[in-house]
């Protein structure tokens, strides 16, 4: 089965929030539907972040934040080499952290 | 509404402190106890984000109250992530505003450097959306080098004026003697010269080294009074004339435009209205400068400089300590440090010094109106003080 993000579509006036809230932003209203979110997007802005958190083993990881084809944002890694504000990326969706505890799945944007 | 003033301030230096987190609270509150010259207070407020993560202390109200043998006065903590500070001076407002306290001790504290550099780096990422956010490995860096490519593209601003801010606050921290860091930079040694990469290497991209701030420990105190008795102390009538707070979404890819900081603009704009002052009368401004973009871009939101004109003011040295308004003469966050929960209060000690007219050789001459914006998160919590000096 191929893996979603999952966004929450308010059910009264439609609006996709990522991540989940307890009350929709546009109209306050409080029952949501899942829906998965479009993997095409564009890329907002990204920083390569040096010396990340222990877990991460690699001297760097890049980090970016995309408008997604239905106009939800979500932050995300980059798996490109030199990203550039403004270009068209796709995600898959990966591995992102690994804790002791867990695994945590979430989208890694790549050149389309 | 009564008017609140500040009678009593304390400082501990802002660096590595070797002594327990309860002494960092007490000892700036007792050099403020001392400087008002009281023995007893209302209410104690103390501000802190780490003592239950990285010291492993909670209800560290009661330590504190108890430390300072003024039990049994009420106490409690305030934790507002990095705007905790100027958080807990606002509720010490609220609480001498009303009547329904003549004197608070509002204190500080935080010592983050009982763990490495990692892992204090992911106590203050633990500021992110949990599932958004933190599980890409996003850290308050990596936010501010996001927004910093953002911003620079958007209005011109180079690496060079990053520089800028950090020269003038490195500057502005030789003076200060709680300063963490007591080292003068050059643009030459940190962008310009052969060695320009290793003294200052990349953290995240285009933000490097010298564009943030260090993780420090460090406790700062003020105490608040009504007019009644802070004409007793005779010290100089310093007014809490503003606050004003403001929030803005959890996760920063939710802002429909990532380079406006809302809450900033929110919460000062709260701040002057209460004071019944305008941007244009602030003589010294302490900003929340953890990356030094920050300092371009709260200038703007502040309502300093016109959107995008920020990093211009900085070339003509309008915010230097001689300038036309100089901004964050103890240091800033950059140099004077960055004790997460205690920075507010630290930021608002700086003002009060400067209006008194004890700041030595770092006075700005004339000081009657100070602003200070103490930012949390990225962006998602902000307080904005304003203090004036009465004759």
């Amino acid at each position: 089965m191929e893996r979603n993000i999952l966004g929450y579509k308010c059910k009264k006036c439609g609006h996709v929030h990522y991540p989940n809230r307890t009350l929709c932003r546009k109209c306050a209203h409080n029952e949501f539907e899942p829906v998965p979110l479009p993997k095409n997007g564009t890329l907002l802005t990204f920083t390569h972040l040096h010396n990340p958190l222990a877990e991460y083993e690699v001297p760097v990881i890049s980090l970016g934040i995309v408008e997604l084809e239905n106009g939800s944002r979500i932050t995300g890694q980059l798996k490109i080499k030199t990203p550039k504000i403004g270009m068209k990326v796709k995600a898959k969706i990966e591995q992102v952290r690994k804790s002791e505890y867990s695994t945590y799945w979430g989208m890694v944007f790549y050149k389309p | 509404m009564r008017e609140v003033y500040v009678i009593g301030i304390g400082i501990t230096s802002f660096s590595r402190l070797e002594y327990p987190l309860v002494e960092v609270a007490g000892y700036p509150a007792m050099m403020a106890l001392k400087d008002c010259g009281l023995s007893k207070v209302d209410h104690v407020y103390v501000s802190n984000m780490g003592a239950s993560r990285i010291n492993r202390q909670t209800g560290f109200a009661s330590a504190v109250v108890d430390h300072l043998s003024l039990t049994p006065a009420g106490a409690e903590l305030i934790e507002n992530g990095p705007a905790s500070g100027a958080s807990a001076i606002k509720t010490g407002f609220m609480a001498v505003a009303s009547g329904v306290h003549d004197v608070v001790l509002v204190t500080g504290a935080e010592r983050m450097r009982e763990v490495d550099n990692l892992e204090a780096t992911d106590f203050v990422a633990s500021l992110t959306h949990p599932l958004a956010e933190q599980i890409y490995g996003v850290t308050l860096p990596s936010l501010a080098g996001m927004f910093a490519r953002l911003y620079m593209e958007k209005y011109g601003i180079t690496s060079r004026h990053l520089a800028m801010v950090a020269v003038k606050n490195h500057d502005n921290a030789m003076y200060n003697p709680f300063a963490h860091l007591h080292e003068r930079i050059t643009i030459e040694g940190i962008l310009d010269s052969a060695d320009a990469m290793t003294n200052n290497p990349f953290v995240a991209e285009p933000l490097r080294f010298y564009d943030m701030c260090p993780v420090s420990d460090g406790g700062a105190c003020l105490i608040l009074a009504s007019a009644d008795v802070a004409k007793k102390t005779g010290k100089p009538m310093i007014r809490l004339s503003g606050v004003g707070q403001a929030t803005d979404t959890h996760c920063v890819h939710d802002r429909e435009d990532p380079t406006d900081l809302l809450a900033v603009r929110g919460a000062a704009a709260k701040a002057f209205q209460m004071a019944g002052v305008a941007p244009g009368d602030v003589d010294v401004a302490e900003l929340h400068d953890a990356f030094t973009i920050l300092e371009i871009a709260e200038s703007e939101e502040v309502g300093f400089f016109k959107k995008g004109e920020g990093h211009l003011a900085l070339e003509e040295g309008y915010t230097k300590l001689k300038g036309k308004l100089p901004i964050n003469t103890s240091g800033g966050l950059k140099a004077k440090g960055h004790p997460v929960g205690a920075t507010g209060i630290g930021q608002a000690h700086e003002l009060v010094v400067q209006l008194r007219g004890e700041a030595g050789e770092r006075q700005v001459k004339d000081a009657k109106i100070g602003f200070s914006c103490n930012f949390g998160g990225f962006g998602n919590n902000v307080v904005a003080l304003v203090f004036t000096k009465e004759k």
